[in-house]
């Protein structure tokens, strides 16, 4: 029986290629625009290389000072010591890595100028990320303490800088800012959009120009702080903040003399939406309800559109519902056959937005937008939109028809 | 004729709801993006007011090294003065044009207050960013002593601060105890590029032993290579080590501040003309299928002496009608962005936007309903007639 309604709904497609081409068109793009987006909010918040662990690592970031009786304020990253003191020392976390914010260099070979982007960080930064060395090994506990001149670089780097070496770079030198450095390791990169671990080039802390030593609570460094189990998480924010409450407050650093701060080890999401909007609880709902109101955008315009199309074409098929209907045929029946005409059509608008997301997804990876993108498809995002279209493809096809088959057939027969 | 079109759309409100509807939203879209636009392009047009071409930006961060940092910033200047390749030097501040730093304070004249952004700079500026002083003078050596720090404001700033007076000579007010006298007035200022708008900036003049102020513009011969940027940055490393030395090309930075503003109005251009391919197919669908429903009263026109021609008329007024009342609602709803003042943008840019976004959709409804007009004029009455 389902074997020939597939039938009936696949001629009713052929009778008319323009308006199933309209109906397939807005399935399609709305589904295609979707994944989409919600692939590259994967891209931004989701776990994946080289922070293969952030959903049970919390990140420092930023700490707010503030002079309560000017109403001044001053925001963000935070120092080395800050951090060896007050995170370092947490006992719930398995360990805590710790890495600047991105800062820049340029190295000169053969007249050619190599942008760098420079990240100085300690040797547990490479236990709480898991990049992927092609070469080498990252530095260690030993090379920071000899202050060793060492550099950990990207694959992306090893290319412009060593052009042409087919054999390992490992022990070679790179001269950045006329300080030679030996590559101790060549790792594969990461994409931009994880400022965190995003680099170019590593150097371990004790390096020229890294700044650790800087007095005070403010400075350039941000700390990542792995929990052993997800469930910790409450836990060790909980520990850091009592820990941070014993800092003797006022204080003045740069001149600027504050009587509060305000830090907190916050989820990457948290941390993220940190930066744009204040206040810890309504942020969440904000951001939310403003992507819900982008997808309700998205969704809404073809979802009216493909109503609009239906309702205004069900009388088409009233002579058909007539003879049907003449022969004998129940309501039930005829609900049934136009159910799943919809859910055919909406699966095969589906499997054309999943053919279509995977063409833009490719072509973001590999045009090289974003350097190292890993856009990959959501599936749980794409039954949950197909879920959608069908809803709408049930309320626009359906209602009608169904009120269409309680016609008098005399009607039905003549329209 | 109006009032006829009016009661044939009365007539089927509830299947014309959803066409209205849609025709609504999309106005709505069209709206949101056309004012983007409008706004980016409207801010391109104006001229950026300087040179950025053959201008390397030199950046120097002393890290830990505090020691005399304002007498070796003076030696850097001095030998960068040195290099035959740089054709002119200035020291500026940290928001140096198309840097992602702002600095911004409000200042107050009488009773105008303005929010404006400061920029640290010195007497070669002007030369070395060819930027034009339209009135006064620009900073000299002088006015490191004067007893109020001269300033050069940007025309945007005069205007908002002065209106029509004078400014020059006057004492503008940073704090209680803090006046700056203007000594020049300078045109357009973009410091973050074409797509910035032209917001209200002063100069201040930055004296000779500061410690703070460490960026320099090099005015470079044209053609200079990277190897003289080698050059560049090993000897002033050389001269300041722990120092960081690190050189930008205006142009590039210049490039990034453009892709800041141009990916995202890609993005929603991509996704509106996609929402409207898709609305205009539909609308082109229904609108075909509704002619063809309504065969018998085209039929009886014609046979009534109606020619082609008002056939055609009657159906693009009907869908003329029923978009601008969509669209009344539609601007019921845009109305409110330049009342309420919403994200601070002058109101003429919705306004313009508005009126785009009315063309573009009776664009695309005289699109969508011609073919089917025109089709159901040329119906024939006898056969039309027939088939009742």
């Amino acid at each position: 029986m389902i074997l020939n309604y597939i039938k009936i709904a696949w001629k009713v497609l052929l009778r008319h290629p323009f308006y199933t081409f309209i109906t397939l068109f807005g399935i399609s793009l709305t589904l295609t625009v979707l994944m989409v987006l919600t692939s590259f909010l994967d891209h931004l918040f989701g776990t994946h290389y080289p922070e293969g662990k952030r959903d049970r690592s919390l990140y420092i970031t930023r700490m707010m000072q503030m002079d309560t009786t000017q109403n001044g304020r001053n925001m963000g990253p935070v120092s080395f010591n800050f951090l060896r003191d007050y995170a370092k020392t947490l006992k719930t976390p398995e360990r805590v890595g710790i890495s600047t914010m991105m800062g820049f260099a340029n190295t000169y070979i053969n007249g050619k100028r190599i942008k760098l982007n420079t990240k100085y960080t300690d040797a547990d930064f490479w236990y709480v990320t898991d990049f992927q060395f092609l070469e080498g090994k990252p530095y260690n506990e030993q090379n920071i303490a000899n202050g060793e001149n060492v550099v950990v670089i990207t694959d992306d780097l090893r290319k412009q800088y060593f052009e042409d070496s087919d054999g390992s770079v490992v022990g070679k030198y790179i001269d950045i800012e006329n300080i030679k450095y030996r590559v101790i390791g060549v790792t594969k990169g990461s994409p931009a959009t994880r400022p965190y671990t995003y680099s170019d080039v590593y150097f371990p802390y004790t390096a020229p120009k890294s700044n650790y030593q800087s007095e005070g609570l403010r400075g350039m460094y941000v700390g990542i702080v792995l929990a052993k189990d997800k469930a910790d998480i409450p836990a060790i924010q909980e520990e850091f903040n009592s820990a941070v409450s014993r800092i003797s407050l006022p204080r003045t650093e740069n001149g600027f003399k504050f009587h509060t701060i305000k830090v907190g080890a916050n989820t990457y999401l948290d941390d993220f939406l940190g930066n744009f909007l204040q206040g810890e609880e309504t942020r969440r709902t904000i951001f939310f309800s403003i992507i819900g109101f982008i997808m309700l955008m998205i969704m809404g315009l073809p979802a009216i559109n493909l109503v609009n199309v239906n309702v205004s074409r069900i009388l088409e098929r009233a002579s058909e519902i007539g003879v049907r209907k003449s022969f004998g045929a129940p309501s039930r029946a005829l609900l049934w056959q136009f159910i799943i005409e919809n859910i055919f059509i909406t699966f095969i608008g589906g499997l054309v937005a999943l053919l279509l997301s995977f063409l833009i997804i490719l072509l973001i990876n590999t045009s090289g937008w974003i350097a190292y993108a890993d856009l990959t498809i959501n599936f749980n995002v794409f039954a949950v939109s197909m879920g959608v279209c069908l809803v709408f493809g049930l309320l626009s096809g359906v209602l009608p028809a169904m009120r269409m088959s309680k016609m008098k057939i005399v009607d039905a027969l003549k329209a | 004729m109006l009032r006829h079109l009016f009661k044939l759309i009365w007539n089927k409100k509830k299947a014309h709801s959803l066409l209205m509807v849609e025709i609504w939203a999309s106005f709505m879209v069209l709206f949101g993006v056309l004012s983007l636009i409008v706004y980016n392009v409207r801010n391109y047009v104006e001229p950026i007011g300087f040179d950025y071409e053959d201008r390397w930006i030199l950046n120097l961060s002393n890290n830990q090294d505090t020691l005399a940092v304002g007498d070796k910033v003076a030696s850097i200047y001095q030998r960068l003065n040195q290099y035959a390749e740089v054709e002119e030097v200035t020291r500026t501040g940290s928001n140096t044009p198309f840097s992602m730093n702002t600095m911004n304070n409000s200042v107050s004249y009488k009773d105008a207050k303005v929010l404006t952004n400061f920029y640290p700079v010195d007497e070669n500026y002007a030369q070395t960013m060819n930027l034009p002083v339209t009135a006064g003078r620009w900073f000299n050596k002088a006015d490191a002593v004067s007893k109020h720090e001269a300033i050069v404001i940007n025309d945007a700033a005069r205007e908002k601060l002065f209106g029509a007076e004078n400014p020059i000579g006057k004492l503008v007010k940073r704090d209680d105890k803090l006046y700056w006298r203007v000594v020049g007035i300078v045109d357009n200022f973009k410091a973050k590029g074409e797509f910035m708008s032209d917001e209200p900036g002063l100069f201040t003049f930055i004296k000779d032993k500061n410690a703070w102020e460490k960026e320099f513009i090099l005015k470079v011969k044209p053609g200079t290579d990277a190897n003289f940027e080698a050059k560049l940055v090993k000897d002033i490393a050389g001269m300041v080590k722990d120092w960081n030395v690190e050189v930008t090309y205006m142009t590039d930075s210049r490039k990034n501040q453009h892709s800041l503003t141009l990916v995202p109005v890609v993005i929603f251009l991509v996704i509106c003309s996609f929402l409207l391919v898709n609305v205009a197919l539909g609308l082109f669908g229904i609108l075909n299928l509704n002619i063809a429903k309504r065969r018998d009263e085209i039929g009886l026109r014609r046979a009534m002496g109606a020619t082609e021609k008002a056939v055609t008329r009657q159906f693009l007024g009907e869908i003329w009608v029923l978009a601008t009342i969509s669209m009344l609602l539609g601007l019921l709803f845009a109305v409110q962005f330049p009342l309420l003042n919403v994200f601070d943008i002058e109101g003429g840019i919705y306004l313009v936007a508005m009126a785009l976004a009315m063309g573009v959709v009776y664009l695309i409804v005289t699109l969508c309903a011609w073919y089917p007009s025109q089709q159901a004029s040329r119906i024939h009455p006898a056969v039309a007639l027939h088939e009742e």
